[in-house]
């Protein structure tokens, strides 16, 4: 007797999920249909920081100072502020997470392939900068220093400058190379044909002292409110008024005080540690103006405010947020309330997206770090292939075992193995596939429970085999036995599997990071093994040719039938 | 070929009783050996530029930190541990190294602040507790219907008892492994001990559905420890197969596996060999013992 057409659509769709399983785990086999080679090698398996390498770190929040009812919002905002500091970083998929176990906060930050620990942790540390900054006087000692250093070195670097022009290296390839006045280093330096006064004096002096010889490097570096200058005059042409130069220079630049804005303002100490609020208003009450950003500092921020006021009246006072000037209003009066404004000429959206980052920033949370862990990206690359040849080998080492022992049944066994493999493999990729994002991250761990998985993954082929063993031992015809087998494992199957598949979920629900992952693999692990054990072998096996199997019943096992045959 | 594990039981059972003496009192004498993940504490790895030695490192390091341990590897490469609390001891090792060798390179640093490893420790007992209660209602419900001769709660306390002797031996493996090669135990080992847990049950469990089938079939025609005894017979092939590719997986793992997974590895290896060994040698045969008993005392 035959199971007819039935089973061969079940075997029909075996073939089809063995195809597609095999195609998504290793694309390369439908190389040749080149579309579908693109679409499905974009998926890719997720890997758990511990095999691409990178840091992670966890964070406590200290909520204390924050009302029970805006922990969450605050919260939330300290995760915003990360996420944006660690994107200004340049890291790929960062994974910003927030956590609560009993009172206390958590946010938990992995940042795949960063290296310097350090670096990664001052980044995300640093406190949100709001700073008002006041203007430097002209001599402050760290600006004088500052430019003395800076401009010491450029007059340094014109003196060398000077001394290859004059050896008489070719003066326009020369401005190329070192000049610092962007309107002419391009073109060698060249000024071209000017009357008098179109220079700075200490220039002019130069070019329109008829002793100066023409086709001449300047011996002297002419220094000038821009920088250190040598000079080398091209050209005259023109009488009196008409008198006109052509000429060409080479510029080190000298640093000013207004160019930088760093050294143009102080710090005040007034930050947005000392920030309220920051909300928007439109000014005027009665008109629609410009919208304006409203600062509301707290007690301390507010005396602060107010001596800065006192003591720049008439001045600007600068806005820096994340070390970059804003704006640098004029303080028209002392302000003693702690309230800023901050006017410009925002657009709505502007003002808004300064707003938020004004009050993200100011968030009073201060985070302390509790745990860290870093891996180096070689060293999950190791452990990644080392797991995977401990893969390779155990899935081989399994096969040739059931071959041994179970004979041809072994040999279904192997290649329900491997499909089982292909099938979870599959699953780890297609978690990546667009708009899907299902959580599913390979760790080392979770190899660890797909390794393990495999050899429990035979446990249900060994229960069915040994059932069919037996029942062929009491002489029944093996189309029987099949049947009776499966259906006599099938409550030790379930029961036995039910029981890891319970431990699995406990640990993932009361787990940690590495345990969570093992635990997910595992369960993933054993579900599928179920699947192809009772799916998988058991249309395999009735699809069997059975009177032939009968007939050479040494395939299966070395076994001696009874005579009287059931 | 047939196996009279029921016969021999008190032989099995001085076996078994052995190894959890040894085992207890390895435990109890030793103890295990907490890695920083329980413990609160950080895990250096740094490259040196130069020459320098373990007694320097231990001694600089042991000036701001406690149980300081300095493990030399390859190049200049070391390992050190030392207990911590937060960031802060973590920041004057680094000084204290930096101080050093400035140019020092350090390659990884795990470090588990005392909140955190409480928490995992926390986490992981409950974790265990859950799952051995879970099992044993889970077992309790799976035989629901065997009530002759033995009601189904012995089923249950027999797969406890089986579970506990593979827990504690593998526990006192580690716990001796920990003194003689300062194997230590973390997260890692928790998720193994409670997959023996699953995998132990599961052991059990096979046998003693046999032996329930077994049951409702010659029930009246065999004695009880017959019974038992054939169920066993029956179902060893499986065990030992299914133990087996279990085991050489995991043997896979230990050999080629990286140096993370592999002690998981090996406490997997020690709970499988002992699971296997008690489903087929324990928990059967506290059945018959169980059985022996309620026929004495009942009546």
């Amino acid at each position: 007797m035959r199971y007819g057409r039935k089973i061969r659509f079940q075997v029909a769709g075996i073939v089809l999920l063995a195809l597609i399983s095999g195609v998504i785990s290793y694309p390369k086999i439908v190389v040749f249909i080149d579309p579908v080679y693109q679409k499905v090698n974009q998926l890719k398996v997720s890997l758990g920081l511990d095999l691409q390498g990178g840091v992670h770190l966890e964070y406590v929040a200290d909520v204390n100072s924050v009302p029970e009812d805006q922990r969450e919002d605050a919260i939330n905002s300290a995760q915003a502020v990360i996420e944006r500091r660690v994107n200004a970083f340049g890291v790929g998929e960062p994974l910003i997470q927030t956590s609560r176990s009993g009172e206390e906060r958590r946010i938990i930050v992995e940042l795949p392939g960063v290296k310097d620990i350090e670096d990664a942790k001052k980044l995300i540390k640093e406190t949100p900068t709001l700073e008002f900054r006041e203007e430097r006087a002209d001599d402050d000692p760290d600006l004088v220093q500052t430019l003395t250093m800076v401009n010491g070195m450029s007059l340094e670097n014109a003196k060398k400058g000077l001394e290859r022009a004059l050896a008489g290296e070719d003066f326009a390839q020369l401005a190329s190379e070192l000049s610092q006045d962007p309107g002419s280093k391009e073109d060698g330096g060249n000024l071209d044909f000017q009357k008098k006064g179109a220079f700075v004096p200490e220039f002019d002096i130069i070019l329109f002292d008829e002793n100066n010889p023409v086709g001449i490097v300047h011996p002297n570096i002419v220094e000038s409110s821009f920088g250190y200058h040598i000079i080398k005059i091209e050209e005259r042409r023109g009488e009196g008024e008409e008198r006109e130069v052509r000429s060409r220079h080479i510029l080190f630049a000298k640093m000013q005080k207004n160019m930088v804005p760093e050294l143009q303002y102080k710090e005040t100490g007034l930050t947005g540690r000392y920030l309220e609020s920051a909300s928007i208003d439109f000014g005027n009450q009665y008109a629609m103006g410009d919208p304006r950003i409203v600062l509301h500092f707290d007690e301390e921020g507010s005396k602060l405010f107010k001596e800065i006021t006192e003591r720049n009246l008439g001045k600007t006072l600068a806005i820096f947020i994340d070390k970059e000037k804003v704006t640098a209003p004029t303080v028209q009066s002392i302000i003693p309330d702690g309230v800023a404004e901050i006017t410009g000429q925002y657009t709505l959206e502007e003002a808004q997206s300064l707003k938020s980052r004004l009050n993200e920033g100011a968030l009073p949370v201060p985070l302390q770090l509790v745990g860290q862990q870093s891996i180096e990206a070689s060293l999950g690359q190791e452990d990644l292939n080392k797991s995977l040849k401990a893969g390779f080998f155990g899935v081989l080492a399994v096969i040739i075992y059931m071959v041994v022992y179970y004979r041809f049944f072994g040999v279904i066994a192997g290649v329900a193995l491997i499909m089982y493999t292909t099938m979870l493999i599959a699953i780890f990729k297609l978690s990546s596939f667009p708009g899907w994002d299902w959580p599913i991250t390979l760790t080392l761990s979770g190899i660890a429970g797909f390794i393990l998985s495999i050899g429990m993954a035979v446990d249900a082929n060994v229960l069915i085999f040994e059932r069919i063993k037996e029942e062929l031992r009491n002489g029944k015809y093996i189309e029987s036995a099949i049947r009776e087998g499966f259906r006599r494992a099938w409550p030790s199957i379930r029961d036995g599997n039910l029981s890891t598949l319970l431990t699995c979920v406990i640990l993932i629900w009361m787990g940690t990071g590495f345990v969570q992952g093992f635990a997910l693999i595992l369960f993933l692990g054993v579900s599928f093994s179920m699947f192809t054990a009772i799916g998988i072998v058991q249309t395999m096996v009735k699809a069997l040719p059975m009177q032939f199997l009968d007939r050479h019943l040494w395939l299966i096992a070395r076994i001696k039938r009874s005579k009287n045959k059931k | 070929m047939t196996l009279n594990s029921i016969r021999y039981r008190k032989i099995f059972y001085a076996i078994s009783l052995l190894g959890v003496i040894l085992s207890v009192s390895a435990i109890s004498f030793w103890g295990l050996r907490l890695g920083i993940d329980f413990q609160g504490g950080t895990l250096m790895e740094i490259h040196f530029s130069k020459e320098i030695s373990k007694e320097d490192i231990y001694n600089n390091v042991s000036s701001v930190a406690e149980s300081v341990l300095v493990q030399p590897g390859n190049d200049n490469v070391f390992i050190v541990r030392y207990l911590a609390g937060d960031e802060t001891i973590n920041e004057k090792v680094r000084e204290k190294l930096t101080e050093m060798d400035a140019e020092n390179k350090i390659i990884r640093t795990d470090f588990f602040g005392s909140s955190v490893s409480k928490e995992l420790t926390r986490k992981a007992i409950e974790a265990t507790i859950v799952a051995i209660f879970l099992v044993a209602i889970f077992i309790a419900i799976a035989f629901r219907k065997v009530s002759r001769p033995l009601s189904s709660w012995q089923y249950g306390v027999g797969a406890m008892i089986a579970l506990m002797h593979d827990i504690i031996i593998t526990i006192g493996v580690f716990a001796i492994l920990g003194e003689f090669y300062a194997i230590e135990v973390g997260i890692p080992f928790i998720a193994a001990i409670l997959t023996i847990l699953g995998y132990s049950v599961n052991d059990t469990i096979v046998v003693y559905d046999r032996i329930r089938e077994n049951l409702l079939r010659h029930g009246m025609k065999e004695s009880f420890e017959n019974i038992i005894n054939r169920s066993i017979n029956e179902t060893v092939a499986r065990s030992i197969n299914t133990s087996m590719t279990v085991l050489v997986v995991l043997f896979a793992i230990i050999l080629l596996g990286g140096t993370s997974i592999q002690s998981f590895a090996l406490a997997l290896f020690i709970g499988v060999f002992a699971g296997t060994y008690s489903s087929i040698f324990v928990a059967s045969a506290l059945l018959v013992t169980s059985y022996h008993f309620q026929k004495k005392y009942t009546k």
